[in-house]
């Protein structure tokens, strides 16, 4: 698929009608089924939805770090960070070489757990090293006193002596902000966030949630947050976009989407989140039956047997458009308007 | 089983009395694995829970909480302290004391059910087996009584009778844990001690399995010892809350009391470091970030154990070990609870 239009000058990031299928003994599971969200300069987008709604896909997608049993099923994904040049990211291989003068270079990455993204024979200094003689071509001298900096600008205590550490030597949240100083090494346009804090506890939580969105205000870098965590996303994110089933049901800014959601999963999950301070009565109101299994997706709209309003002969025949608001929110509901509208009467 | 004179002493109102409990775990190392030192993972712990309530117990990773209902339900075997239990013919019987055999007959009246939905049931055994495994060993009833009572455990838990020959891997995240909650509740326990019951499941199906678990209490009359580090999760749940930290508990009280006005300065950080989805809120909160992290219990500080991330810390908290004592009708470890002015969360 070719780029058919061209990306506006503050655009750094267009995902557009994304599919990712895996075929399996038990069918074909279409992981990510039409996704479509873009990314400004410097901004962050938080990207929630529960586990299966295919939002770390679709990351992985960006990334191209699709595991070996993906098929791409169409979609395109663009990408032009601050240098400049335009990469049509969906176009090219895992290993191809424009990939891995991204990956890295342009696009940095943090996961959940980075035991498994760090290697655990190599010290950090010489980790965060590598990447930055690689891709900025310092040497060995200049890329060890750039990692030293780049380890106290993580808040890593004492970071001269960290640079021989070993991840394995490193707790939780240190391993954690190794990783950072690792994917801002190359100063990236981008940082993709794979649920970083979720195996953190909380106070840990916070302060890299702070140092996150320190760092964002000084290097001015976009993020893509990926999360579970409503209150995460609503800490850290200038606009999210709720994902359900292998789509984007809804974007708004942050503000819109947790004052004023327009899509009833939105809405829904929101109420069952118990709040701090809040007194909720006895029972949480709860999301009816559970995420359905990829194999047996309902037809029309994908959340229609478990939605409080959905109309039989509607929203189980026809898979709803996104309707889009002039608040620059937008919906993949039938009915986004009237339920607006309910919500502001 | 036990001399009614001798029966210790338990208020009326008291399901389970935990007294200065204690558990050390030796440090090996070397060739020889000689022990160099020992690990307090818990240190001086009393809490008592009440008949029918949920008493939650909240911390960070290593503080100590899942270690404490493991001794509760003697999965682990105490350093010192005692447990006293009220059983369900009125005797109050020292848990600490028992023998192996004397504890098993115990455990028909206190369960237990875990974090991991995936690896706390045995994937080659189905749900009659899985749920019925404890009428079994307990030697309850015959084959077709056994059959009857877990179909009828399936139906109380809101899975269907007819899984009754599935496996777990048929069945999702939530529903395995609604497995674990049945197998739980087959010898109609008094206590069940949930640890991070439903931290590992998407925000719908948490919510869901959180109202069955207070359907049941309601339906049964159950005392919950509730574990978790979702601290919005165990506000909702429960009566009265204990926070720990490196072992200890540093504050009990009343769900609100703590939650309006927290007394040490740890519960203050807690509060204070979740985020809520709340993005206004989260602007306008004042963001009490703690530093640093945990403290290694294995070398644990001097003085108060939060002193080195405590904002408020001051000489005495070095050098002197806070008791957790009384204060307006709760209990705080901390040498400065009643001038603090901590901030709760606006109720």
């Amino acid at each position: 698929m070719t780029a058919s239009h061209s990306m506006p000058a503050e655009r750094l990031l267009d995902v557009e009608d994304v599919h990712v299928h895996f075929p399996m003994r038990e069918g074909l599971v279409k992981a990510v089924n039409g996704v479509s969200y873009h990314v400004d300069k410097g901004e962050v987008l938080g990207i929630v939805g529960e586990s299966g709604s295919g939002k770390s896909i679709t990351a992985r997608a960006i990334m191209r770090l699709l595991p070996r049993n993906a098929r791409e099923a169409g979609g395109c994904i663009r990408f032009r960070p601050r240098t400049g040049e335009e990469f049509e990211l969906s176009a090219l291989e895992r290993n191809s070489r424009a990939v891995r003068q991204v990956r890295g270079r342009h696009i940095g990455m943090i996961f959940q757990e980075p035991m498994t993204a760090l290697s655990p024979v190599h010290s950090i200094g010489d980790q965060i090293c590598r990447t930055i003689q690689l891709h900025m071509g310092f040497d060995r001298q200049a890329a060890r006193k750039r990692a030293a900096e780049l380890l106290a600008r993580v808040r890593m205590p004492r970071p001269q002596q960290m640079l021989d550490n070993y991840p394995h030597q490193l707790s939780g949240g240190m391993r954690q902000r190794a990783m950072i100083a690792l994917a801002i090494s190359c100063d990236p346009s981008l940082l993709i966030a794979d649920e970083p804090t979720t195996a953190l506890d909380v106070t840990t939580e916070a302060q890299i949630l702070e140092l996150l969105k320190e760092l964002q205000a000084e290097t001015g870098m976009a993020i893509v947050f990926i999360t579970h965590n409503f209150g995460v996303v609503a800490d850290i994110a200038d606009r999210v976009a709720v994902m359900y089933l292998g789509r984007v049901v809804e974007t708004a800014t942050v503000d819109d989407v947790f004052y004023a959601p327009k899509h009833p999963y939105t809405k829904a999950l929101l109420n069952s989140i118990p709040r701090l301070g809040v007194e909720q009565g006895r029972r949480l109101p709860t999301i009816p039956g559970m995420v359905p299994d990829p194999f047996s997706v309902p037809a029309g709209c994908s959340f229609n047997p478990r939605c409080a309003h959905a109309v039989p002969g509607v929203c189980d025949v026809t898979a709803p458009e996104q309707h889009r608001f002039a608040n620059g929110q937008a919906a993949r509901c039938h009915f986004a308007e009237q339920l607006a509208e309910a919500v502001h009467a | 089983m036990l001399d009614k004179a001798n029966m210790p002493a338990l208020a009326d109102d008291v399901l389970i009395s935990v007294r200065n409990l204690k558990k050390h775990f030796p440090i090996h190392a070397g060739w020889l694995r000689r022990q160099i030192g020992e690990v307090k993972a818990i240190d001086d712990v009393s809490l008592d829970i009440r008949k029918g309530e949920t008493f939650g117990l909240v911390g960070e990773s290593g503080s100590g909480k899942s270690t404490v209902a493991r001794l509760m339900l003697r999965a682990y075997t105490l350093t010192d302290g005692s447990i006293l239990f009220r059983r369900g013919s009125g005797d109050v019987v020292d848990i600490s004391s028992l023998s192996e055999r004397q504890m098993r007959e115990m455990r028909s009246e206190m369960q237990m059910i875990f974090q991991d939905p995936y690896s706390s049931l045995n994937p080659r055994m189905n749900l009659l087996e899985l749920v019925g495994e404890p009428l079994v060993i307990h030697g309850v009833g015959s084959r077709a009584e056994i059959r009857d009572r877990v179909a009828e455990l399936l139906r109380v838990v809101g899975l269907r009778p007819e899984f009754l020959l599935r496996y777990p891997h048929a069945f999702s995240g939530g529903q395995r844990q609604r497995i674990g909650i049945a197998r739980a509740l087959a010898l109609n326990p008094s206590f069940i001690a949930a640890d991070e019951a439903v931290s590992a499941l998407d925000v719908s199906v948490a919510a869901q399995n959180i109202n069955l678990l207070q359907d049941l209490q309601e339906q049964f009359g159950l005392t919950y010892l509730f574990i978790t580090h979702d601290l919005g999760m165990v506000e909702h749940i429960s009566d009265r809350i204990g926070v720990m930290y490196l072992g200890r508990l540093m504050e009990i009280a009343q769900t609100k009391d703590l939650f309006s006005k927290p007394l040490h300065p740890y519960t203050e950080a807690l509060m204070a470091s979740v985020p809520q989805p709340d993005p206004r809120g989260n602007r306008a909160r004042k963001r009490i970030q703690v530093k640093g992290e945990i403290a290694n219990p294995a070398n644990p500080p001097s003085g108060c154990t939060f002193h080195p991330r405590c904002p408020y810390a001051q000489e005495r908290c070095r050098t002197e070990v806070p008791a957790l004592r009384p204060v307006a009708g709760r209990q705080v470890r901390c040498h400065f609870a009643e001038e603090l002015e901590l901030a709760g969360v606006a109720a």
